[in-house]
């Protein structure tokens, strides 16, 4: 099992490391989005950076691993969202209350990874349809 | 109304503070008696050139009483649009089990994926309308329950009889429902007055701003081969001919079709606005072209103005001293 997790950890951060791989392999050209952004009101690192560095932190991924979360499937929704929308994500992330960054994290990735957020932190104030 | 169509959506937590949110109901009920709707001014006054009937009898209908109708509404859209779709091949796009619903953010991703350009139109009734009339039909979240005890829902419009007042909708498990459009507007504006649109490239949203449609085209480039969102590009430009973003997405696609002639166009258009991106990226061009001496001053003129793009253009500059000739340094 232990081994199994060492596995799953190698391949996550493999994926992480892979979105950052794949930007910067294309620099020799600026990319639309990168070109829009600068274009517009100048934000200083892009949202897929920001989400990539958040994965990339060892408690996350503890936690990600803990919860069993698919990292492929994880890494391809990612990627489908634009830079603009992985900012509004990672705003959300980087708005949490002290301490609670973690939680937030979690909270946003699960979100989007497809495991129910409630029971496992209170950071957010939800608004869950009441039945 | 409700029965039978339970949350499917789901909106992306917004941390609000309570203090602003108390503030936020009292003035909701407040203005809630003296305001006055979209839809009896549209009602009163028809928009000119807005038909009074208007039906998309030909919309696929995909039934849905759980908690799918994100998927369902998706694959009604993309599949009006020509693009062949199923909700149950949606779902590992767009669905989250966890919460029984689909985020708007994943919905538009959803449509990116399946090869439709998704573009989010104006909250107005009469963008609404107008882009069914346009033969498009739209997608749109409703809450159907209240402000503070949400149950979000996506459905597709389809039509709208101004006569009686009503819009159709293909919703849930309703083929064909006619809605007072006055009901309709609460349910939307609860939900954000939020709605899209999914095309093929190379069709363009009838009522769309050029700022979400260009974000729609920008989006679009991510998902697609460099084929199709060149011609979506093309589109845009046809209707946006100035417009900086868009050339740059031209330029980017066709540099990647290996279309050297037809990028360094669009970049030396994309050049005039002046951004360093461009002058970059035309320089870039311009090198693999062969034409090294032009290619030169064009990361010249962008190395003036590259701002965070210097290590960028002094890579480009790089390159180029390389390919020349030592006599012409």
């Amino acid at each position: 099992m232990k081994r199994f997790q060492r596995l799953l950890a190698v391949l996550l951060s493999a994926s992480v490391l892979n979105l950052t791989a794949v930007q910067s392999a294309q620099a020799a050209l600026v990319s639309t989005e990168e070109a829009a952004r600068l274009a517009g009101a100048a934000q200083s690192e892009s949202g897929h950076a920001r989400l990539a560095a958040a994965l990339a932190r060892d408690d996350v991924r503890a936690e990600m691993l803990r919860q069993g979360v698919d990292p492929t499937l994880a890494h391809e929704r990612i990627a489908a969202l634009t830079d603009d929308e992985a900012a509004r994500l990672a705003d959300q992330i980087d708005s949490a209350p002290a301490g609670g960054i973690i939680g937030a994290i979690l909270l946003v990735f699960f979100v989007l990874l497809i495991t129910d957020i409630l029971g496992l932190t209170k950071v957010f104030p939800f608004t869950r349809p009441l039945r | 109304m409700a029965a039978g169509t339970p949350a499917c959506a789901v909106r992306a937590p917004r941390p609000r503070p309570v203090a602003r949110r108390l503030l936020a109901l009292v003035l909701a009920a407040l203005l809630a008696g003296g305001c006055a709707t979209q839809s009896a001014s549209l009602l009163a006054q028809r928009p000119p050139g807005l038909p009074t009937r208007v039906e998309l009898a030909d919309t696929p209908f995909f039934p849905d009483d759980s908690h799918f109708c994100g998927p369902a509404a998706l694959a009604t859209a993309l599949s009006a649009a020509g693009l062949a779709t199923r909700p149950d091949e949606l779902v590992d796009r767009v669905f989250l089990p966890g919460r029984e619903g689909s985020l708007q953010i994943e919905m538009l991703a959803g449509a990116r994926r399946s090869g439709a350009v998704a573009t989010v139109i104006p909250g107005t009734l009469e963008a609404l309308l107008s882009e069914v009339a346009a033969g498009h039909p739209v997608v749109v979240l409703q809450n159907l329950g209240l402000s503070w005890a949400p149950s979000w829902h996506y459905a597709v419009v389809v039509g709208h009889d101004l006569e009686a007042g009503e819009i159709l909708l293909r919703s849930g498990p309703m083929q064909r429902q006619a809605l007072a459009l006055r009901t309709f507007e609460h349910t939307w504006k609860r939900g954000g007055n939020w709605a899209f649109v999914t095309l093929p490239p190379g069709r363009l949203a009838a009522t769309a701003t050029e700022a979400e449609a260009t974000a729609a085209l920008v989006a679009f480039e991510r998902a697609a081969s460099p084929a199709a969102a060149a011609t979506a590009y093309r589109a845009g430009l046809q209707r946006w001919p100035d417009s900086y973003t868009l050339q740059m997405g031209l330029g980017n696609v066709l540099h990647a079709r290996g279309e050297l002639a037809g990028a360094e166009a669009a970049f030396a258009r994309a050049a005039r606005h002046g951004q360093a991106a461009a002058h970059n990226n035309h320089a870039r061009v311009l090198l693999a072209l062969g034409r090294a001496g032009e290619a030169r001053a064009a990361a010249q003129r962008g190395l003036a103005v590259a701002g965070p793009l210097r290590a960028t253009l002094l890579d480009t500059l790089q390159a180029i001293d390389a390919a020349l000739p030592a006599p012409a340094r």
